[in-house]
C-alpha cells in the first residue's frame, strides 16, 4: 500500500516540477499576448496652455486644453493580416483628439498601429498609417513588450513618423507600483500639418501652399509598469510653431501649441488600477505558478522517498521468526 | 522500473496540460462597437 502512494506521489512530483519551467518558458510567451480586442481611452490636459488664433494668427493663452487618446483594436483586420504574417497580430486603429477649452476640436491625429500580439515589435502591412499618410514604423509605440528591461527603446514619433530612442532613466514608485522612468526629447524637426485644421477653409494643403511650415519639439515621459509593459503615466512637454510663408512673413513664427500634457487624475487611477490587475496575471505565469509547482513538486518527492524508504525498512511490530522448539532428549 | 513508469507518467500529463492550454489559448473577442472618442469623456 505504502509503495503504491509513494508511486503517486512520484508521479505528482515530477508533474510539479515539469510543469514549473513549462509555464514559465513555453506557456507564458504564448499565452502572453495584447487582446485584439483591447478598448482604451486616455485623457490628458495642458493647463494652462498657448494655442495660435488663426484669424489674428497670434499666440493666445487658454486655461486648458484636453488631449483624448483612443486605442480600439480591430479584430477583424489582425484576422486578415495574421493569415499572411503568420503569427499574431494586433492592429490599433487610434485617434489623438485634441479639444480647446470650449471642447471644439484643434486638431486630431488617426493612426493605424500594426504589431506583433506578443513581443509588440512592428508589423508591416497595408493599412500601417498616421494621419492618412502610409508610415513603416520601427519602434514601438503606446505599450512596452511584456517583461520590460532596464535599457533604451526604440519608440515611434507620429508627429515626424520616425523612430527615436527612449531611454530608460531608473526606477520609480508610482501610485504604490514599482514603475520604469524613460524620457525621449525629439529637437524641432519640421513637421506634416494635420489634415484637419479647426478653421473652416484652411487645410494643410492650403497652408503647405502659402509657404508656412509646422515645427514641433517634445520631451516625452513614461512611467512603466515593468510586467506588463503597460504605461500607468504619460506626460508630454510639446511645443508646436508655424513659422514664414505667406501667413508669417519676414520669417516670423508663432506658437501652435505649447503645453505641459499631464494624464488627468482620475485616468491615472483608472489605468493603475486596470494595469495593477493585468500584472497579477503575468506575475501567475512568470513567478507565482512556476515557484508555487517547484515548490510542491519538491515536498511530494520528499513524501514519496520518506514513503518508500519506510516502505523497505521491516515494520518492529512483525513477528520474530519463531524459534525453534528445543526437543530435550531423553535420558 | 514502476518508478520509471510513475515519472513519465507524471511528465506526461504536464507536458499534456501545458500544450493543450496553450493550443487553445485566450479568446479573440470581437471589435468593440465604441467610437473612437471625440469629446472629453466626463470620467473613466
Amino acid at each position: 500500500m505504502r509503495r503504491k502512494a509513494s508511486l503517486i506521489l512520484l508521479a505528482a512530483a515530477v508533474f510539479c516540477t515539469a510543469l514549473s519551467p513549462l509555464l514559465r518558458w513555453y506557456a507564458f510567451p504564448r499565452l502572453a499576448k495584447v487582446p485584439p480586442s483591447q478598448y482604451q481611452d486616455t485623457v490628458l490636459v495642458a493647463e494652462p496652455a498657448t494655442l495660435v488664433d488663426y484669424g489674428t494668427m497670434k499666440a493666445k493663452k487658454v486655461p486648458r486644453l484636453t488631449v483624448v487618446q483612443t486605442l480600439k483594436g480591430d479584430v477583424a483586420a489582425a484576422d486578415r493580416i495574421e493569415r499572411t504574417a503568420d503569427r499574431d497580430v494586433v492592429v490599433w486603429d487610434a485617434l489623438t483628439y485634441v479639444a480647446g477649452p470650449d471642447g471644439k476640436m484643434v486638431s486630431q491625429i488617426p493612426e493605424r498601429y500594426i504589431f506583433d500580439a506578443h513581443s509588440q515589435e512592428p508589423v508591416h502591412a497595408t493599412g500601417e498609417s498616421v494621419d492618412g499618410d502610409a508610415v513603416r514604423r520601427d519602434g514601438i509605440e503606446y505599450k512596452w513588450p511584456f517583461l520590460v528591461e532596464k535599457r533604451d527603446y526604440s519608440y515611434y514619433d507620429p508627429q515626424t513618423r520616425t523612430a527615436a530612442p527612449i531611454h530608460y532613466r531608473g526606477t520609480r514608485t508610482f501610485h504604490g507600483l514599482e514603475v520604469y522612468y524613460f524620457e525621449q526629447t525629439i529637437p524641432w524637426t519640421k513637421v506634416p500639418l494635420p489634415k484637419k485644421l479647426p478653421v473652416k477653409g484652411i487645410t494643410a494643403d492650403s497652408v503647405r501652399k502659402m509657404g508656412t511650415t509646422r515645427w514641433y519639439t517634445t520631451k516625452r515621459m513614461f512611467w512603466v509598469d515593468p510586467v506588463t509593459g503597460a504605461p500607468v503615466n504619460g506626460e508630454e512637454i510639446h511645443k508646436e510653431e508655424l513659422r514664414g510663408g505667406d501667413l508669417l512673413p519676414g520669417g516670423g513664427k508663432v506658437t501652435a501649441f505649447a503645453g505641459h500634457v499631464k494624464m488627468r487624475p482620475d485616468y491615472v487611477d483608472a489605468v493603475v488600477a486596470l494595469v495593477s490587475s493585468q500584472r497579477t496575471l503575468v506575475l501567475l505565469l512568470t513567478s507565482y505558478l512556476p515557484w508555487g509547482f517547484l515548490t510542491l513538486g519538491a515536498v511530494l518527492l520528499a513524501l514519496s522517498l520518506t514513503l518508500e524508504a519506510r516502505a523497505r525498512r521491516p515494520r518492529p511490530t512483525d513477528p520474530a521468526p519463531a524459534a525453534r522448539p528445543v526437543v530435550s532428549g531423553g535420558p | 522500473m514502476r518508478a520509471l513508469t510513475a515519472a513519465a507518467a507524471g511528465l506526461a500529463a504536464a507536458l499534456l496540460l501545458v500544450l493543450t492550454v496553450t493550443a487553445i489559448g485566450a479568446p479573440d473577442g470581437t471589435t468593440s462597437p465604441k467610437p473612437l472618442r471625440t469629446t472629453v469623456p466626463a470620467h473613466p
